[in-house]
Order: C-alpha cells, then sequence, then structure tokens
C-alpha cells in the first residue's frame, strides 16, 4: 500500500449548495491518528464530514479516503463509519437489533452481523443495556449506540460529529479512552467537537475551519507557533517567580507578567519564543533561579481557537 | 507504521449482495407500517369488498343458490365487467392505505435527519429509494392484485364451461392494472412525503394531488367542452385504462375516451415529477448554518 493509500486527500475541493457555501478550496492531507476538526456552527464541519463519508460530493475538486471514492461504495463503506450528529433510530428496535441491522446493510452475513453487533456494544460499553428498546435510553446512551453503530464493521476511517455531546464525564472519559485505542492501532479518527480541552488530549492534529474556508491545519503546537502575531504564553514554576520576572522583562520580547495564583510560578508572555527559551536556559544556567517546570499555558486547541476564529469554541 | 496497527483487523470476511442491503431496508419499511392499527383496521375494511365480491362469485356459480335465492332475470354474469369493478374497488382501498402509510416511511427519516446514517452505509440514495418503494408494493399488494387474482382462480374453478382459458385476459389485466397503480402511487406517495415532513399534511397532500387537479380536469372539461380535461383526472384516466386492460365494455360516451397513449404519456410525467422531488429531496445531508 502507498503512502497515499492510506489518507484521507482534499484535492481543491469546493462545495456549494445552490448559491451557499459549504467548503472552499480546501486542500487537505490527513494521516492516520485523531484529527480534530474545530469551528463555530455553520463554519462548514459538517460538510467537510459529508464530503470524506460520500454523502455528498465536491462542487469541485477530488476527495479520496485510503485510495477509495464513494463511487466504490462497497469497497469505501467497509472502510469508512460516521457517528453522525444526528439521532434517529427506527422505533421498537433494542439497540443489539439496531446495530446487527447496520451490519446487515454494510452487507455483512448474519452470523457475522451478530457477533460484531456484540462486540461493539461490549467496545462501547453498554451492558446489557444492548438488549433494551433504544425510546428507554438516555441522551448518552444513544450516543454510544450511534458511536457503537460507526464502529462494528472495523472501518479504518471513523468520522465522529460531536461524538462527546451528551455524555457524562465518566462516559467521556472511556470514549476518549477508546478512540486513543483505535487511534493507536492505526485507525483515522476525525472529530469534530465543542468540548475542546477534552479532545485536545488525544488530538494528533487540528483543522480550524470558519466560513468554509481552512484558517490552520496541523500539529498543535505547530500551529500555536505559526501564529506569530500573538504572543505565547509559558508557564514557569520556579522558586523565585517575581526574580524571574523582572529578569525576563530586560528582554524586549517578553510583555507580560503574571503570578500564579500559589504565588510558585508565573505566567510569562512572549513575542519571541525562541529568543524566550535561550533567555530562560541562561538565566538556568547562571543559578539566579531554580526552574521546577516549564510549559506552554497557552498552545492548545482552545488557545488557538480564541486566537484565529475568536470566541470561546462553544456552541453558539 | 505504528506496531499497533498489526493488532487492528478490518472486516475482511464476504459482502452480502446488494438486493440483500434494499431487503434490509424493505424490511424495516414493512415492518414500521404493520406496527400502526389504523393500517390493520384499514386492511381489515379492504377486504369486506373481497367477501362481497367472493360471494357473488359463489351465488353466480351455484345452481342451487341461484334457484333459491335470485330470480331468473336477477343473475349475473361474471366477466369483465364485475371483475372491472373488484379492480376499481380494491385500487381506491390502495390510495387510502398508500396515502396512509408512505408517510410513515418517509416523513420520520427526514424529520429526524435519519438519511446521513443509513446512506453512510453502502446503499446508494436509489437503494433507499427502492426498499421504500419495494416495501409499499409489498403492503399495497394484498388489497390490489392478490384478491383479485384470488377471485378470479376462484371462478375460474367455480364455473362449469372452460372459463378460466377464455378469460386470461382479465387476469393479466387485473395484474397489470393493479401493479401500474400501485407503483404510481408509491412513487406518488413517497416524492411528496420526502417534501411534507409532517405526516399527516403529508397524507392530506396524497389525497389532494389525486382530487383537486381531477376537479379542476373538470371545469375545463365542462367549460371548454373538451375531452382533454379529463388528462387532470386520474379517476378518470384510471378508470378507462383499467377497462382497456381488462377488455370490458366502454364505461365511457366515445367522444369523452382518451387515448390509451395519452394517459400513459400523463402518468409517465406525473412519475417523472415525482421522481424528480425524490432525487431532490433524498439525500444524506441537512445543511446547517450558523
Amino acid at each position: 500500500m502507498t503512502s497515499m493509500n492510506d489518507r484521507i486527500l482534499f484535492e481543491d475541493v469546493s462545495k456549494f449548495y445552490g448559491e451557499v457555501l459549504g467548503v472552499n478550496r480546501i486542500t487537505l492531507n490527513i494521516p492516520p491518528g485523531v484529527t480534530t476538526l474545530v469551528g463555530p456552527n455553520g463554519s462548514g464541519k459538517t460538510t467537510l464530514m459529508n464530503l470524506m463519508t460520500g454523502l455528498v460530493q465536491p462542487s469541485s475538486g477530488h476527495v479520496s479516503v485510503l485510495g477509495l471514492t464513494p463511487g466504490d461504495a462497497d469497497r469505501f463503506f467497509r472502510q469508512v463509519g460516521y457517528c453522525t450528529q444526528f439521532d434517529s433510530f427506527p422505533r421498537r428496535l433494542t439497540g443489539a437489533e439496531f446495530l446487527f441491522d447496520s451490519l446487515l446493510l454494510h452487507g455483512m452475513s448474519e452470523g457475522d452481523a451478530f457477533r460484531l453487533a456484540a462486540e461493539a456494544i461490549d467496545r462501547v460499553r453498554l451492558g446489557d443495556a444492548g438488549l433494551r428498546r433504544i425510546e428507554s435510553y438516555s441522551k448518552g446512551m444513544r450516543q454510544k449506540i450511534r458511536l457503537a453503530q460507526a464502529i462494528a464493521h472495523h472501518p479504518r476511517v471513523l468520522v465522529l460529529d460531536e461524538p462527546l455531546n451528551g455524555l457524562d464525564p465518566m462516559a467521556r472519559a472511556e470514549s476518549l479512552a477508546l478512540f486513543q485505542e483505535l487511534s493507536r492501532q492505526g485507525v483515522h479518527l476525525v472529530i469534530s467537537s465543542h468540548i475542546l480541552d477534552e479532545v485536545d488530549r488525544i488530538s494528533d492534529r487540528v483543522v480550524l475551519i470558519t466560513g468554509g474556508y481552512i484558517v490552520a491545519e496541523g500539529d498543535i503546537h505547530e500551529v500555536r507557533r505559526e501564529v506569530r502575531d500573538k504572543p505565547m504564553q509559558v508557564l514557569i514554576r520556579c522558586d523565585q517567580p517575581e526574580l524571574l520576572a523582572s529578569r525576563m522583562f530586560t528582554a524586549n520580547h517578553c510583555v507580560e507578567a503574571r503570578l500564579h495564583a500559589d504565588g510558585k510560578g508565573v505566567f510569562l508572555r512572549t513575542a519571541d519564543i525562541d529568543e524566550f527559551y535561550r533567555l530562560l536556559n541562561k538565566i538556568a544556567v547562571e543559578g539566579l533561579v531554580t526552574i521546577e517546570a516549564v510549559a506552554p499555558a497557552d498552545d492548545d486547541t482552545l488557545a488557538i481557537y480564541q486566537y484565529l476564529i475568536g470566541g470561546d469554541g462553544s456552541p453558539s | 507504521m505504528s506496531v499497533y496497527k498489526h493488532e487492528y483487523r478490518a472486516y475482511t470476511g464476504r459482502l452480502t449482495p446488494l438486493w440483500a442491503r434494499l431487503a434490509v431496508v424493505a424490511r424495516y419499511a414493512v415492518a414500521e407500517a404493520w406496527s400502526s392499527r389504523i393500517t390493520v383496521g384499514l386492511f381489515t375494511l379492504s377486504m369486506l369488498p373481497v367477501v362481497v365480491y367472493l360471494v357473488g362469485i359463489y351465488l353466480a356459480n351455484n345452481p342451487l343458490a341461484r334457484m333459491l335465492i335470485m330470480r331468473r332475470d336477477s343473475v349475473f354474469e361474471i366477466d369483465a365487467s364485475y371483475f372491472l369493478r373488484v379492480l376499481e374497488t380494491q385500487n381506491w382501498f390502495a390510495l387510502v392505505m398508500a396515502a396512509w402509510i408512505a408517510p410513515r416511511l418517509v416523513c420520520p427519516d427526514l424529520a429526524n435527519n435519519a438519511l446521513p446514517i443509513l446512506l453512510s452505509h453502502p446503499i446508494s440514495r436509489l437503494g433507499y429509494v427502492l426498499g421504500k418503494l419495494t416495501a409499499l408494493l409489498v403492503c399495497l399488494s394484498p388489497v390490489t392484485w392478490m384478491p383479485c387474482l384470488l377471485l378470479f382462480a376462484y371462478q375460474g374453478y367455480s364455473s362449469a364451461g372452460p372459463w378460466f382459458a377464455g378469460n386470461l385476459r382479465i387476469a393479466a389485466g387485473l395484474m397489470a392494472g393493479s401493479l401500474l397503480w400501485i407503483a404510481l402511487l408509491s412513487i406518488l406517495g413517497l416524492a411528496l412525503s420526502s417534501w411534507v415532513k409532517w405526516k399527516v399534511a403529508a397524507t392530506g397532500a396524497i389525497f389532494a394531488v389525486v382530487f383537486v387537479p381531477a376537479g379542476i380536469g373538470g371545469i375545463i372539461t365542462g367549460v371548454l367542452r373538451t375531452k382533454w380535461g379529463f388528462l387532470l383526472n386520474v379517476p378518470v384516466m384510471m378508470t378507462q385504462l383499467w377497462q382497456r386492460l381488462l377488455g370490458g365494455p366502454e364505461v365511457m360516451r366515445a367522444d369523452l375516451q382518451l387515448s390509451s397513449t395519452a394517459i400513459l404519456i400523463v402518468l409517465s410525467l406525473a412519475s417523472g415529477i415525482c421522481l424528480m422531488m425524490l432525487n431532490a429531496r433524498i439525500r444524506g445531508r441537512e445543511v446547517v448554518r450558523g
């Protein structure tokens, strides 16, 4: 298999719904791992997901998933699992029956469908609730059965639209652990979520989209470094934070300092991160202060979202 | 490549053929249709005329019954006209059932955005429509051609002479007339249901599309003194078509007869419009713009 056959590729893709712009001139190359789609409501995230799951066709450009196009439906949908944000289930079906029928729709034999449905229920930890009717499920359980439906046929690409909505903290943690496990096993996970701080922990890459255009994409730390007009914030844990702050302010690039609430650290904001670390090294070598820890304080998805798009990333 | 990748095993088993997947959609839909007591009630009601017609055939063929119950001058013939009445009765019951069932198969999927989930399986939009269409045909068949053919078979069994072989055209007409009608009703029902998300409104829209143009056609015919107004009148067109398929006597004056070609063109146009409506609405996405 060539490397391009292991990627989700968007080549200059545009999608218009009549005169309404869905996404415009998108070029993406998504490798295996967890990729988070971030953007405000109506930014084009769902359109992007619909394009990669073959639910809509691009107005121009080309989309391929692991070298396959939706025209080859049998092979394409064997590789792709989609967990939509909408929740609709046939009435009177139990969770297990819903998965069983979904697997039959994927073209599995009854024996395989039965086995894979049981396995998926186990994976999302739905337990005995799998044998209950979906009408009786809580919102979190409905979210789980949707996720089970998406992973049941062992896809290599998993597209998850708001998969953490409605889940309690424990269920969120379980879902994130499952995503991490799948990611480690080489599955492509493309997740759109407004719960940025939690998704951030497992994301390898981020794609920021607004108004149908990609604003930034790539490794979160690299993207943050690219945002040069916003000074970066670093938390330094040390024994004399005031002294460190005054020393750092001798450099022009240091624009803000704020003591940590416990008095044992300082948040420093710098316009030149490379020069900042050089100076910090020098201070450490001089032995002026004892540095315990250094950690970037704003190179997470939420910070990048705030810098590039504005708002707090929560649904409007 | 991640070392863990080797743990992940994608499904490599054989896939079932496409028709088997469509059967899953159809099975869902049939179960949904028959889960309603009203569907069962309508079906039961639609069987009452069949019983009446069955009794009619029995009486017409039983010498003792004819002698005891019927005066000689009131004996009726079991012929194309009789089966035309059967076909008309059953096919109008089919309209009522289609107007009730079709919205229940499509409206909830559209109202709840179920299409993205369904269409992210290896079935196409065409497959989805075919599955629902199959379900409707399955639901309407026991009301239309099945009882009609059973009555025909019973008449063939009951009649003394070589009635069966001499009237095979009636059987073919019953089958073709019913299939044509329920196919048209199914496409019309699905198309209107895909545009009207509220089930009750969709049911009303199906009746309206059949009878409102018929009224307008009647006005055109009356005012302009032309038979072409009947091209908007589905009941008249279908009655003329069924009569010709069964080979029965004309039911309307000769100057009001429409040609079969004109009727088929109008029905084809109506079906084409319905398919365009379905193409516009049965999509695997919902545009959400903030």
